[in-house]
């Protein structure tokens, strides 16, 4: 008899819809849906997708508590020899919901559980540590590849076999050592590797430093009532038009505009380039996601010194990390040259 | 290809027949315009819309190929299409296009 299999996926990959769907609360359908059609044909004969469960992103993520315990029964009924979740790509949000239901069934029905997600997935960083996440493109054009590297894993872990090296089972890591016998003394492999360096060589380090991206919080503004506040955003807004192009999503550049005439911003004048989420309100009242109306009150009520002449924005729409930061070295740089003492950065 | 779109190419191919649909795409990158090609010829491969394992076989062709260049009359083409047509890798297009449809279509 072949093995039980039970999937979760978002509203999305369920053709539900998209962004104005994710508030849907978990359900269950029989089979495969969507994504696990080909994990089961990948997965062959030796294991069965049994049921699907389906959950918008939002309502899991905003009743995380009670949509873990309804998933949650709605996994056991099928007493399923293994759970998948996603994949989930670099959707931010249904990344942390495959990691956090992946997570719950491991510990709660004591079942091999595994799920999908891209790097720089915030879920992956999240929940690698507890579960086997499968390291993906960052699209749903990746699940040329992402599925047949879930389905290998999983075989895996339905068999009790061993799994691999992260690189191996092509899975993020989890940051787990294991001791085995090297056939070469530590000083050797270290000198190869100094004279690979050296030549400039690739080679290959037995012990990668993680990558800590601590932010360090700034001192307290002693006295707001003096400070330059200036406003800037991952949440798309930009003059009527979008003058520079920021791309609605995987955005290549930033935006800096001048808002000293406005005294708030309108449909008038600005717009959201966001893509992703519906920005029919952002674009109604563009304050929303940009509050230039609320500073201005606060700069006349003298709570805040000043708000800056500028605003920085850009898309934070699977915008890589890389790109971010990129930004905001450079324009920081420029916020600081200006005097402005203190940041309020808005999302979508 | 958006969701919609899935379910427009569905839709008429239910109403008119398979062997009377010919879908031309206008992506702007070979990769894009295969993923478009793979899903109304082989199923969606993202898994996630109303082509998800259904598949259609179609024909399909990208706007820049010649076959399609060369039914259709050189003036509209040369005003509509001319200049993304200098702009595009047209090669690789061809070649993905070439890929998807002999692998995957019916017609």
């Amino acid at each position: 008899m072949s093995k039980r299999v039970v999937h979760y996926i978002n509203q999305f990959f369920a053709g539900i819809g998209g962004e104005e769907k994710a508030d849907i609360k978990p359900e269950v359908r029989e089979g495969v849906v969507g994504p696990g059609m080909a994990l089961n044909t990948a997965l062959g004969q030796e294991a069965e997708i049994v049921a699907t469960i389906i959950c918008g992103d939002s309502y899991f993520n905003e009743n995380l508590e009670e949509a873990k315990a309804t998933v949650l029964d709605m996994v056991k009924k099928y007493n399923p020899d293994l759970f998948i979740a996603g994949p989930a790509f670099n959707a931010g949000r249904y990344g942390v919901a495959c990691g956090t239901i992946a997570t719950a069934v491991k510990e709660e029905l004591n079942i091999p559980v595994l799920t999908g997600m891209y790097i720089e997935n915030p879920g992956a960083d999240m929940f690698k540590k507890h579960v086997y996440i499968i390291e993906t493109g960052n699209s749903a054009a990746a699940m040329r590849t992402a599925v047949p590297a879930m389905s290998k894993l999983a075989l895996k872990l339905l068999k009790g076999e061993a799994i691999g090296e992260p690189k191996e089972d092509n899975y993020i890591s989890r940051g787990i050592r294991k001791n085995f016998f090297a056939n070469e003394r530590g000083s050797k492999r270290a000198v190869d590797m100094l004279l690979k360096k050296i030549k400039g060589e690739a080679f290959e380090t037995e012990y990668p430093m993680p990558d800590f991206d601590r932010v360090e919080p700034n001192p307290a503004v002693v006295d707001l009532s003096k400070a330059k506040v200036a406003l800037v955003t991952s949440g798309g807004i930009v003059p009527k038009h979008n003058p520079d192009k920021i791309e609605s999503s995987s955005a290549s550049k930033y935006g800096k505009y001048d808002i000293s005439n406005f005294m708030e911003l309108t449909s008038e004048d600005h717009e959201t380039a966001h893509g992703g989420y519906d920005p029919v309100y952002a674009n109604i009242d563009p304050d929303r996601v940009l509050p230039v109306d609320v500073l201005r009150d606060l700069e006349k009520e003298g709570k805040i010194g000043e708000l800056h002449k500028y605003f920085y924005t850009t898309v934070g729409n699977g915008t890589s990390v890389g790109n971010s930061k990129g930004f905001a070295a450079e324009f920081a740089k420029e916020l600081k040259a200006d005097g402005v003492q203190a940041v309020i950065l808005t999302s979508t | 290809m958006d969701l919609e779109n899935q379910k427009r190419v569905k839709d008429f191919t239910e109403q008119f027949g398979g062997e009377n649909v010919v879908v031309v795409l206008g992506a702007a990158e070979a990769e894009a315009a295969g993923l478009a090609a793979e899903t109304v010829t082989n199923g969606d491969p993202t898994f996630a819309g109303p082509l998800a394992g259904v598949q259609l076989g179609l024909r399909v062709f990208h706007a820049v190929e010649p076959s399609f260049k060369e039914a259709v009359d050189a003036g509209v083409f040369d005003d509509q299409i001319g200049m993304m047509e200098m702009v595009l890798d047209v090669d690789s297009i061809v070649s993905e296009m070439n890929n998807i449809r002999s692998e995957f279509s019916k017609y």
